[in-house]
This record gives C-alpha cells, structure tokens and sequence, in this order.
C-alpha cells in the first residue's frame, strides 16, 4: 500500500497542533495517511487521517531517536515502507527524523514550507529565510519534517473515521535515557504580559547598544524583549527571549529592530496585533509578516525617536 | 576524552541583502564575507572545556574548499590540539553525503573518538540534519539541541535537551555518541588575530574528501526561489525626522503611548 506516516508528537500529554502542518501535507501528497502515536488520552486527529496506529509506549521512550527507529522498523514490518514519513520540525521531530534517514538510508529534507505538487518538489529555508531551495527526493522514499504553521490548512476531515490499529511497544534502547524536565526559572519579568513590546536582535551589533534600547524602551513606556542570538550572547536574560524556544507573545505592538525574522522568532511574534519592523536590510523576511517597515539604520532611529519622544 | 567537533566556514548573510542568479541556479554570495558558523563556535568552546576537566584532546574537523583552514584555525586557537581539513569543491547539500563522508573519513583514517560534536544547524542551508543522520548511519546514540552537558563520565554524559517553551529535558547517554551542541549552550571566549596567527604555526592536515565514499545524493537542490510574498508592510519614507513622527504616530493610535 501506498502510504505517507505521520509521526506525531506528544510531549506531556499534549498532541501538539503543528502536527495539523503533517497532517496537511500528508493530504497533499495524496497518499493514504497513516499517523503514528503514542497511546494516551487526547484527541489525535482522528478524523483527518485514514489510520492510526497507537502504540504502546510512554511519551519519554516514544520521543528518542533509537527508539523510533525501532518503533518505524515494526510499522514498515506490517504495512511496508511508507512512501514519506512527516515529522515535526521541533526539537524531538528534528531529532528522529535525521536518525531514522541514516538508519534505514533514507532522503531527508528538513523544514519544509512549501510544495508543490506538479514538480513534485519541496521548499526549504535557506539563510534565515532570505532564498529558498525547490528540492527534489531522488534516493527513494523520503523522510520529511515539516514547518509549523505551513500547511495545516490542508489538514480535512475525511468522511470515514480512521481504522485504528494497537501496536506492541518496543523494548527501550538503554543508551539513551530520559531522566527529567527542567523547567526555566521563574522570574518578575513576563513579556508575555505586555502591552507594547520593544524586541532588538542580531542587528543592534553589540552588548554596549543594550543600555540605549533600554533608554528607547523606558522612554516609549514599552517592555524590552529580544531574538535568540541576543539572548545567546547573554545581552538579555532568557525570560526576555521571544521565539518558539522562548516566549510566544501577542502584544497590542511589537516593536523589532535589528531583528531579520527567523522563522522561529516568527512563530513566537506573528498574532501581534500591529507588528513594526526596522532593519536595514529591505529583504530582511520580517517585513514579510510586519504591519509597517522602515528601512534604515538601526541606531539612528533609535536616537531620533528617543529624541522626538522628549520633545 | 577524546572529541570530534565539525565546524563549517559560512557566509555571513544577516546583514546582506541575497540576490539569486539567472533562472535560480544560484545565490550570489560574490559579495558576502564568510565566518565561522555560530553553532559551531559554541560546539568548540564547549569541547574545549570538557577536555580542560577530563582530560583528553579536541580534534576540529571542517568539510570544505581550502579556505575552510581558516576555521580550524580558530578551533585551534580556542584550545582544539588538531585540525584536519576534509578538501572538497562541491557544495554538499544533501545531509546524507555529509554523513556519508564523515563515517568514511572516520573509518578509513581511524580517527579515535569517545564523543562527536557537531552544531545543531548551519546557518547556510540550515538542514539541522547531519548529527543525526551520522548517528543513525554509526550507529551511535545521539541527541540534539543540547543547551547544557551536566556530567561527562566514563561511559556516558548527561546532557539537557532544549525543548519549546523554555521547557528542557534531562537524558543520560552512553559514550560513544553524537551530540548536536545548541547555540548560548556557554559563553565562547573571545579569539584574537593574534591567537588565530599562533595558531597557524600548529600544523592542520589536509585530506582529500574524494578518497572517501560518500555515496550519490538522495536529494537533489533544483532550483532557488525567492521566499513566497506574504501581506507585506507598508513602508515608511522619507528623512529620518518623518519616519520616526510616523512612527510615533502609529504607536499612539493603537494605543500604547501618549
């Protein structure tokens, strides 16, 4: 049979909603849709797939890449290989997927975003989303993770309910083992809250420019938040990063300067109600997804605002 | 303690506005400088300090054109004891070739190694993909967004995994594995000119990837485009003074300053 299996993701008893992305793709690839998951109480899509295969495993064994090679090897053993098998792309999905490409010798293509369906090729990010390449699977089935947000529109409800099939759980692999989540410090600021959100990235060059967003930020009564590469240099601490390994944030304005607009601090930003991006490179992808756009030097504007601001 | 790290010379495009040539058969980067790719300058930094406690050596590795030696340079000077260079031409897309080649070199020149380290993603083609894909081809354990390594023992580490949400999990794994270092995982220290000229008088070898099998590609990159246009912002002109009262404009009529 024919199939694309949707590898779905779990993580603390949640069926996280970028699977609809699979899910959506999957229907366009026209393929009979199989979706596999661990067995567990939550809604799972049951209608917008033509089989579910539940499997006997806790979420922590089901999230590790030895164990999913040996959880995809039972499923091609009683279906055949699949013609595409769909992760996420997250941080267990990302994982699982290029294991399982070198494991069973399989193309791989990450992040995609895009497809289309004559040429038969896939979209994927390249530099921060600045260019995309049209790639096609020539080396046999492939294995694909797929961007949140991209193709969940797609996701339908077919008109019979999925067969469901019970699938055994396989014995764990000992040398790779989950031990416990850590979950981020608690701390006063929660950007989260904010009405008017100043964020700065990459763009702003150098620690010594903090203290003048934080003069721009008290000046324009707004929070100060940033990008990952910020928060990775340590100019702003952790609880002030927006992104999908950050905060997901939906403020009346955010503010972005310096900021190009990974796809990542996108997902965290883009329900803002009036999104305003500076950056000084006028194809710089956040002005794809902001309200209005001044392009310009970053530092200049700053100064000039803070200045009109006193006026 | 014996680490691999791969590191990758990149071009540097935060800043750089990209134009695709012809009918989309390349990106110009003519103009762009290149630089050591982010992730991997955490990978060397982290290596570097696990060997300074346990003991052991960092071994840079870089797959690329001669001008990659710059890299291992830097490796070098943060403290890695060897750079090799794996000399290729051609721009390897597919994560499978890289993975190919890597257990290829690996294997034929008997590299010894307890742990291998490589970023998460590159900036370039951002596949994320090569760690992972080695791991499975090795057969080696593996785990990726690595954002803290919590012990390094004898026979395994523990690491924490960075998860969505500011969320991370915990996992032991067993040495020999592949680990896929996440960026702000440390603080890298910072490399002088004068640091990078020492470390050109340590000697880097050179090995020619094509005396090593890495097998036909299973993707193939057809075309560049540019990213699909969404809604778009309306933009504002003219002299910084006007740009800037607009600006102010806008915030007040949403609201969020008087």
């Amino acid at each position: 049979m024919s199939y694309a299996l949707i590898v779905a993701e779990v993580r603390r008893g949640v069926f996280e909603e970028r699977n609809l992305d699979s899910i959506g793709l999957g229907a366009l690839l026209g393929t009979q849709a199989v979706l596999l998951v661990p067995d567990g109480a939550y809604e799972a899509g049951e209608k917008l797939v033509d089989a579910i295969v539940k499997v006997k495993a806790a979420e922590e064994v089901y999230l590790n890449p030895m164990n999913m090679g040996r959880m995809l090897e039972t499923v091609f053993a009683a279906r055949g290989k699949p013609d595409y098998i769909l992760f996420t792309q997250s941080s267990s999905g990302m994982e699982s997927a290029a294991y399982a490409a070198g494991l069973f010798g399989m193309p791989v293509i990450t992040d995609v975003s895009g497809y289309d369906k004559e040429g038969g090729f896939f979209l994927k990010s390249y530099y921060s989303d600045k260019v995309f390449g049209q790639f096609k699977a020539t080396g046999g089935p492939a294995i694909l993770t797929v961007r949140s947000g991209s193709f969940r529109e797609f996701a339908a409800e077919k008109p019979a309910a999925a067969a469901v099939d019970a699938m055994e759980g396989v014995s764990a692999v000992e040398t790779r083992t989950f031990l416990e989540y850590v979950e981020e410090e608690k701390t006063d600021i929660d950007i989260t809250k904010a009405e008017f959100l100043l964020s700065v990235g990459r763009g702003i060059g150098s620690q010594d420019e903090v203290a003048g967003y934080e003069e721009l930020a008290g000046a324009l009564k707004a929070v100060l938040s940033g990008s990952r590469p910020v928060i990775d240099k340590m100019w702003l601490p952790k609880a002030r990063q927006v992104g999908t390994s950050g905060k997901t944030v939906k403020p009346k304005v955010y503010l972005a300067m310096g900021i190009s607009g990974a796809f990542q601090h996108i997902a965290g930003m883009k329900d803002s109600d009036c999104i305003i991006a500076v950056n000084k490179d006028a194809g710089a992808p956040i002005f794809q997804y902001a309200h209005y756009g001044i392009v310009g030097d970053i530092h200049k504007v700053r100064d000039k605002i803070k200045e009109l601001a006193k006026g | 303690m014996n680490i691999l790290v791969f590191t990758k010379r990149v071009a540097a495009t935060q800043e750089e506005e990209l134009r695709i040539t012809g009918e989309g058969q390349a990106v110009d980067l003519s103009k762009v400088p290149f630089k050591v790719n982010d992730w991997d300058n955490y990978c060397v930094e982290e290596a570097v300090r696990i060997v300074d406690k346990a003991g052991g050596s960092v071994t840079a590795i870089s797959i690329g054109d001669a001008e990659s030696d710059e890299v291992l340079r830097r490796a070098i000077a943060m403290g890695a004891k060897d750079g090799f260079l794996v000399e290729t031409g051609e721009v390897l897309h597919d994560p499978f070739v890289r993975g190919e080649l890597i257990r290829g070199f690996i294997d034929k020149e008997k590299v010894p190694f307890d742990i291998i380290f490589t970023g998460v993603q590159a900036e370039d083609d951002q596949f994320g993909a090569v760690g992972g894909v080695l791991g499975g081809i090795m057969g080696l354990p593996y785990a990726s967004m690595v954002i803290g390594i919590d012990a390094v023992e004898k026979d395994h580490v523990v690491v924490r995994r960075e998860l969505e949400g500011g969320l991370q999990e915990k996992v032991k794994v067993a040495i020999p594995c592949v680990l896929s270092i996440q960026s702000g995982i440390n603080e890298p220290r910072y490399v002088s000119i004068m640091g990078i000229r020492k470390a050109s008088k340590v000697e880097r070898k050179v090995f020619k990837a094509s005396e090593y099998e890495k097998g036909a590609p299973k993707i193939e990159l057809t075309k560049w485009v540019y990213p699909p246009k969404k809604g778009g912002a309306t933009m504002l002109d003219g002299e910084l003074a006007e740009v800037c009262g607009q600006l102010l404009g806008i915030l007040k009529e949403k609201g969020v300053y008087q």
